[in-house]
């Protein structure tokens, strides 16, 4: 297994942790440790979960209700925590990801601005 | 499911979930390990590492514990149930610190229910702060400037005035309620059209008057809520009764709310319309109404006062007496009267004795601060912060200024049935509730003084440093500087007492004065009633009733003798009439008003009065055309100060001329704590025929006066089996009455600072005795260098005698700016200022001393080899 140099990671925002969560949950139910590669992963590494962030985050979604967990056998057939997406947390996933859309279009546009017709 | 339910569901599935979260974070590991080991890690490599990324644990699961519940809370709670296992664990500690602080958190709780009751609570009224009462200044014609106004200025001011929406008008006017059962005197009101809707209120029942029914004087009347119960059983068709008035039938139209009441007594039964006779519309000098006003919206007092005393100028213009102002006071004022300032003297006196009781419990856990550092040494080196350690004293504070709420309450209860009696005349609902604001309020003070008691020793016992207070013996020295903190402390409490002392001290003087003040009449042994005699219309038949009503009673056993007078003495201050003397311009009789009294012929004797000069009336006083009179020392000192008025002749408007045959010893008619008043008396058999005779009677017992109640009532009875008797009581209640407002405030205040004085030389007394523990091993070596017990007795008690010094003189400053605030308490009597600041410091040094000799006795008294063998 590859990985890169800590120094090329990126730190989460606050609260883009939750967000993730939701969306890889949208894929199907599974347990912390795939969430946790399963981020790692699709970001090419760019974004390194820790343990000591994710769990807190996982039981505070719970709380919310945004997720729910019970306990299922892993592909290894080992006992594991599984989380799903409950009708509410997809709710919040729609909109949570709408407004960091909004939020990254702004800050693009910001750090890259494009001159259209303001001659200087 | 909402969160809030979630995390209570979860609460009570705390050791499964903890069991859930291990697994989880187990598999979590796991998983990462094998995955290592698949990219070829060895499986100790790869556990080490997997540990390593994964970081401390037991961390991880206490912070993803903290989501399942609202940790704060949880926290608080902890400390919370560790501030109960201390209070627990230190029985005396927690006893004497639960006791101070219930007896101040009681004392201001209980004070505060009153203080809203009178000033705070809103009056039943729409709009009540928008009233406001008028009276009449005449401070050119009378000792009294504040009058009753007429019902001829009500009619003008009504007609011109530019600032009120409406004003009404009350006049007293008692009645006999008789027909069914046996006949009662009712306090009455004659009130205006107007009345109601000035005052903004509605009856429960029924309706009010009319303008119509007012004019044409029909008989119809308001009944109270009180009086539907007591004689009428609440009867469901009570509207529309025929009730019989002074012998008139009135049709009852409406039932007042029970929590209605106005000026001057809570206690009026009957409002009926006052339907002014025209030559009282007429009439500025009938001085006889009080008069209400709603101010306009956006019109303040002091202009309405302004536009006011203006109109009445230009009303009275064509008075004869010249024109006057008037006073215009907002009716909560009026209402509260010298209440107020007693209220929030003893208020403040309150708020003292919390702080004190705050002060000593400081010094108490400032003391066991230093007892815990060991403990708190511990918590810091296990990695509680300063803030977290603050924030557990604050709650330890916090649970024990929560317990002392609690037994404050249980204090403050009974003490209430005491205070309802501050609660002023005019006042209804007298009842003190404990209700939500009351409670509210000592919640806050109990927070308030948590602070005040806790921060200092949270800020204090937070501040340790692990390695030097764990180190075995590392205490010593490092008390010393910290002392002048809790000196401080100790000048602050021992100057609120003072000043506390100090002012219990001059109220208390102020009421013994006022106790033992020469009232002109001997008031053992005196029953007083009135006899209202409505029933006989024809003058001579009442004087014929009086004088026979008299004799009647004179027979009862026990009975020395008996008089009569329209008015009880210190009862009424109404009644008062213009006069000339012989030789004076008929102009004069404008400026010149006199209390008068009619009196029956033994009146003097039975009361007990005592002549300056001259004599009382005796049998040859009869119905004449020179007739004689008895004037009192202020009348005679007004116009004949330094000589004699025996024999000078005076004159009420243009009727008969009186000749002064005595000069009677001042009798305050008016009330106890009147000013004296020039006042004229008359036997009865020569009034002019124009007075209502009122029959107040005076009997002198040689038995206990209450006791010849029923015997009087049935011989007057015997006379007329329907001639109702009012008011019955001794002169002793009488005066006991009018002095409560005096004595209950003495006697609090008194109260007030001997707690203050008992808790303040207890905190003189603990922070010595403690200081003496702490510094056990420094006397053993003086003592063992040769200093005798006498020199550390005088060097133990110097200290805390210069601490009492100096809150003694502290004290005393504040306390001539106090004395200054209650000014309006002493009723005018000057009480002896340096002889109570002399008696105050004079206790306060003694037992000080006291607080200061036993702790510093027991210094002298250490045994040097002991001391230093614990070293």
């Amino acid at each position: 297994m590859t990985r890169r140099d800590p120094s090329s990671q990126v730190d989460l925002l606050q609260g883009t942790l939750d967000l993730l969560i939701l969306r890889t949950l949208l894929a199907g139910s599974t347990h912390g440790h795939a969430i946790a590669k399963h981020i790692q992963r699709t970001s090419e590494e760019m974004l390194q979960v820790e343990t000591g962030s994710l769990y807190p985050a996982l039981h505070r979604l719970e709380a919310r209700g945004w997720i729910s967990a019970s306990w299922a056998l892993s592909d290894k057939g080992k006992r594991a925590r599984f989380y799903r997406l409950t009708p509410q947390g997809r709710k919040q996933l729609v909109a949570e990801q709408s407004k960091w859309e909004a939020l990254s279009r702004a800050i693009a546009l910001i750090l890259n601005p494009v001159d259209q017709g303001e001659s200087q | 499911m909402n969160s809030f339910f979630r995390k209570l569901l979860w609460l009570t599935q705390r050791r499964d979930k903890e069991a859930e979260l291990r697994e989880e974070l187990r598999f979590h590991l796991e998983e990462d390990a094998e995955e290592r080991q698949e990219c070829g890690q060895t499986e100790n490599e790869a556990r080490r590492a997997t540990r390593h990324e994964f970081g401390n644990v037991t961390l991880v699961q206490e912070i993803t514990r903290a989501e399942w519940g609202w940790p704060r809370l949880e926290q608080v709670a902890r400390d919370a149930g560790y501030g109960l296992r201390q209070i627990r664990r230190n029985p005396t500690f927690s006893t004497v610190a639960i006791a101070t602080l219930a007896l101040g958190i009681g004392g201001i709780t209980a004070m505060f229910s009153v203080v809203y009751a009178v000033l705070i609570r809103p009056l039943p009224y729409a709009n009540a702060d928008r009233l406001v009462m008028i009276w009449d200044d005449m401070s050119k014609n009378d000792v009294t400037s504040k009058h009753n106004s007429t019902p001829a200025e009500w009619i003008e001011w009504r007609r011109l005035n530019s600032v009120f929406t409406d004003l009404a008008t009350s006049q007293q006017g008692d009645a006999t309620l008789s027909g069914d059962g046996e006949p009662e005197q009712l306090p009455t009101r004659k009130v205006s059209w107007t009345f109601w809707n000035v005052l903004g209120v509605q009856p429960m029942l029924g309706r009010v008057f009319t303008e119509d029914e007012d004019n044409k004087s029909m008989r119809v009347a308001v009944i109270s809520y009180g009086l539907w119960q007591r004689r009428f059983g609440g009867a469901s068709d009570i509207v529309g009764r025929r009730i019989s008035l002074n012998d008139e039938p009135y049709e009852v139209i409406g039932v007042m709310p029970r929590s209605f009441y106005f000026m001057p007594s809570r206690d009026i039964d009957v409002w009926m319309p006052a339907s002014w006779p025209s030559w009282m519309r007429r009439n500025f000098t009938w001085h006889d109404a009080h008069i209400v006003a709603r101010l306009k919206p956006g019109v303040t007092v002091e202009q309405a006062r302004q536009s006011m005393q203006a109109l009445s100028l230009q009303v009275t213009a064509k008075d004869f007496r010249g024109p006057h102002s008037v006073f215009v006071v907002p009716l909560r004022e009026e209402i509260a009267g010298k209440t107020k300032t007693a209220l929030i003297l003893l208020l403040c006196a309150a708020a003292a004795l919390l702080l004190i009781a705050c002060v000593n419990l400081a010094n108490l856990l400032l003391s066991r601060g230093t007892v815990r550092g060991r403990e708190v040494a511990v918590r810091a080196a296990l990695g509680a912060g300063r803030g977290r350690l603050i924030a557990q004293f604050l709650t330890e504070s916090l649970v024990l200024a929560g317990l002392g709420v609690v037994a404050g309450l249980l204090l403050a209860l009974p003490a209430m049935l005491f205070l309802e009696r501050l609660v002023p005349e005019a006042m209804g609902a007298a009842r003190l509730t404990l209700d939500w604001r009351v409670l509210a309020f000592s919640a806050a003070i109990a927070v308030a003084a948590a602070l005040i008691f806790g921060l200092a020793p949270a800020l204090r016992g937070s501040r340790v440093s692990p390695q030097e207070e764990l180190r075995d013996g590392g205490h010593g020295t490092a008390g010393a500087r910290s002392h002048w903190f809790q000196h401080a402390l100790i000048i602050a409490e021992t100057a609120l007492a003072v000043v506390l002392l100090t002012c219990g001290g001059l109220l208390l003087q102020t009421f013994q004065h006022l106790r033992n003040n020469d009232l002109g009449i001997r008031r053992e042994s005196l029953l007083t009633f009135e006899t209202p005699l409505f029933r006989y219309k024809d003058f001579d038949k009442r004087v014929a009733f009086l004088n026979a009503e008299i004799e009647k009673v004179r027979e009862i056993p026990g009975v020395i003798s008996a008089g009569s007078i329209d008015f009880i003495p210190f009862t009424n201050f109404a009644r008062a009439t213009f006069y000339r003397l012989d030789g004076q311009p008929e102009s004069s009789l404008a400026g010149q008003v006199t209390l008068i009294r009619n009196v029956s012929r033994d009146y003097f004797a039975t009361v007990g009065a005592r002549l300056r000069e001259g004599r009382f009336f005796i049998a040859s006083d009869q119905k004449s055309d020179s007739p004689v009179a008895i004037v009192n020392e202020a009348f005679a000192n007004r116009h004949f100060a330094g000589g004699s008025p025996l024999g000078r002749k005076f004159q009420f408007g243009n009727g008969h001329w009186y000749t002064i045959v005595g000069v009677v010893k001042q009798i305050r008619e008016s009330g106890v704590l009147e000013e004296e008043k020039p006042a004229v008396y008359r036997v009865n058999k020569q009034c002019d025929q124009m007075y209502d005779l009122n029959a107040g009677v005076v009997v002198r017992t040689a038995v206990e006066p209450a006791s010849i109640i029923s015997a009087v009532r049935h011989a007057i009875w015997s006379l007329d089996k329907d001639q109702p008797l009012a008011h019955i009581q001794t002169m002793e209640e009488i005066v006991d009455h009018q002095l409560s407002t005096p004595s209950q405030s003495s006697a609090l205040l008194t109260a007030f600072a001997l707690l203050a004085l008992l808790l303040a030389s207890l905190g003189i007394y603990g922070v010595l005795s403690y200081t003496v523990t702490q510094r056990t091993p420094e006397i053993g070596v003086r003592m063992a260098l040769g200093a005798t017990s006498n020199q550390i007795l005088f060097s133990f008690g110097r200290r805390g005698l210069a601490l009492t010094l100096a809150g003694l003189a502290i004290g005393l400053v504040l306390a001539a700016f106090a004395t200054h605030l209650m000014s309006a308490l002493l009723y005018g009597f000057q009480p002896g200022y340096v002889s109570t600041v002399t008696g105050v410091s004079l206790v306060f040094l003694s037992v000080a001393t006291l607080a200061c000799f036993v702790p510093a006795r027991r210094a002298s008294r250490v045994n040097p080899v002991i001391a230093l063998r614990n070293e």
